[in-house]
């Protein structure tokens, strides 16, 4: 009777349970525009990118997230001070694409790689999936001073001045009134 | 005061235009600090003149010898608001150099001083009313001032977050029910991110809903607010 009910078990075990779940490989295409962005420092711009679901199958949820490396010298990047809004998430149906745009401020100078990556989304996320990269766009930021202490250092050392001149005036008129 | 202010202000423009790490900033950016900074200060000069303008009266003993001249009660605190409101304006004044210096050479220089006397005007009008109004229902001028402080410290704190407000609908309500707030996150808009006038004007509702409220319980509660009470220390 005991051998019965094993057998019935892994009977059921091996035709009724289904086996984990592969999911599918994501099959997203990621174009990025425009391939070259000359910027000064401090300057805004937008970067576009689309991505298209080149398979068969939904792609569920997705993440596209961006980011930025330095490509020349060793400038330190924190890509949050490059954008504060880095990642977007989405799901596309087959054939289904999106635009989605990236806000930027270029707080280094020199020579960058911007490039957003596309991830799955969510707990069903196994490890080990491959991921999708944009193209690079390459970010030149030029160096440049907004202002020059010669051209601000007249106001700065006037302004003060004459309101000191100015209160010192009233103060000395209304202590010879008093006397 | 103003001597001090314009001190801090010739320290900021010097900085922004010395310091390498602060230069990235776009021109806008610097323009727009500048300018916040001015409403700040502005507003809480504003707002500490009002609130001594009733309960200080009291406390000196002056008030009594103002309520015998032949002017409305409703006059005395036009009169009142209008004078906490040249300490704005004065403060204002002062700013124009310095945003001249920051704004001349990419072409915002109009629009960064009719935005900041606009948007400046309306908050001091609104928290200088508010001032006004606890100055009149306080007996200790100490009181008032320290609740006026406090006010414009909770009104400024959420300014003062190092990423400002979370995005969100419960704070957007909250940076929008917010009068000082809502005002420099206008200018910023304005400023910053190139919007026309037009498009965040619904920040503006809340400063100029202060504005008309608070300047409303003034004029219609002016009769009640000046007046002396018993038991304060008339020397």
């Amino acid at each position: 009777m005991r051998a019965l009910i094993m057998i019935v078990l892994l009977a059921g075990v091996l035709t009724g349970v289904p086996a984990p779940a592969l999911a599918d490989p994501l099959n997203v295409r990621v174009a990025a525009d425009p391939p070259v962005v000359s910027t000064v420092l401090g300057g805004h711009f937008t970067i576009t990118t689309e991505v298209k679901n080149a398979g068969n199958a939904p792609t569920g949820e997705i993440l596209a997230h961006l980011n930025v490396a330095s490509i020349e010298g060793s400038v330190y990047v924190d890509p949050e001070d490059w954008s504060s809004d880095r990642s977007q998430q989405l799901s596309l149906k087959p054939g289904e694409s999106r635009k989605l745009s990236w806000e930027i401020q270029a707080v280094n100078a020199g020579l960058f790689a911007a490039y957003v990556v596309v991830v799955p989304f969510g707990d069903t996320v196994n490890g080990n999936e491959d991921l999708t990269t944009s193209p690079l766009i390459r970010v030149d930021v030029a160096q440049r001073t907004t202002l020059t202490a010669g051209g601000a250092l007249p106001v700065v050392l006037a302004v003060p001045l004459l309101i000191g001149l100015a209160a010192a005036t009233v103060l000395v008129r209304v202590r010879r009134r008093r006397a | 005061m103003l001597f001090l202010f314009s001190i801090l202000l010739s320290g900021v423009t010097y900085l922004t235009s010395t310091n390498q790490a602060l230069n990235f900033l776009e021109q806008r950016e610097s323009v727009n600090l500048v300018l916040q900074l001015a409403v700040a200060v502005g507003v809480l000069v504003t707002l500490v003149v009002s609130a001594d303008g009733i309960s200080g009266e009291r406390e000196r003993g002056t008030l009594e010898s103002l309520l015998v001249t032949p002017v409305s009660r409703r006059s005395i605190i036009a009169g009142k608001l209008i004078a906490a409101l040249t300490m704005w304006f004065a403060t204002f004044g002062i700013t124009i150099p310095y945003v001249w210096v920051l704004a001349r050479d990419v072409g915002i220089l109009g629009q960064a001083l009719a935005l900041g006397f606009l948007v400046g005007t309306l908050v001091a009008i609104g928290l200088g009313s508010v001032g006004l109004l606890i100055s009149g229902l306080c007996n200790s001028n100490k009181t008032s001032i320290v609740a006026s402080i406090f006010l414009l410290l909770i009104l400024f704190a959420p300014t003062q977050l190092p990423s400002g407000l979370p995005q969100g609908g419960f704070f957007d309500v909250l940076l929008r029910a917010n009068p000082v707030a809502s005002a420099l996150a206008y200018i910023s808009s304005v400023l910053v991110e190139g919007q026309s006038w037009t498009e965040d004007l619904v920040l503006l509702i809340t400063p100029l809903l202060t504005a008309i409220i608070a300047g409303g319980a003034l004029v219609l509660a002016g009769d009640r607010l000046v007046k002396l009470t018993p038991g304060v220390n008339a020397g």
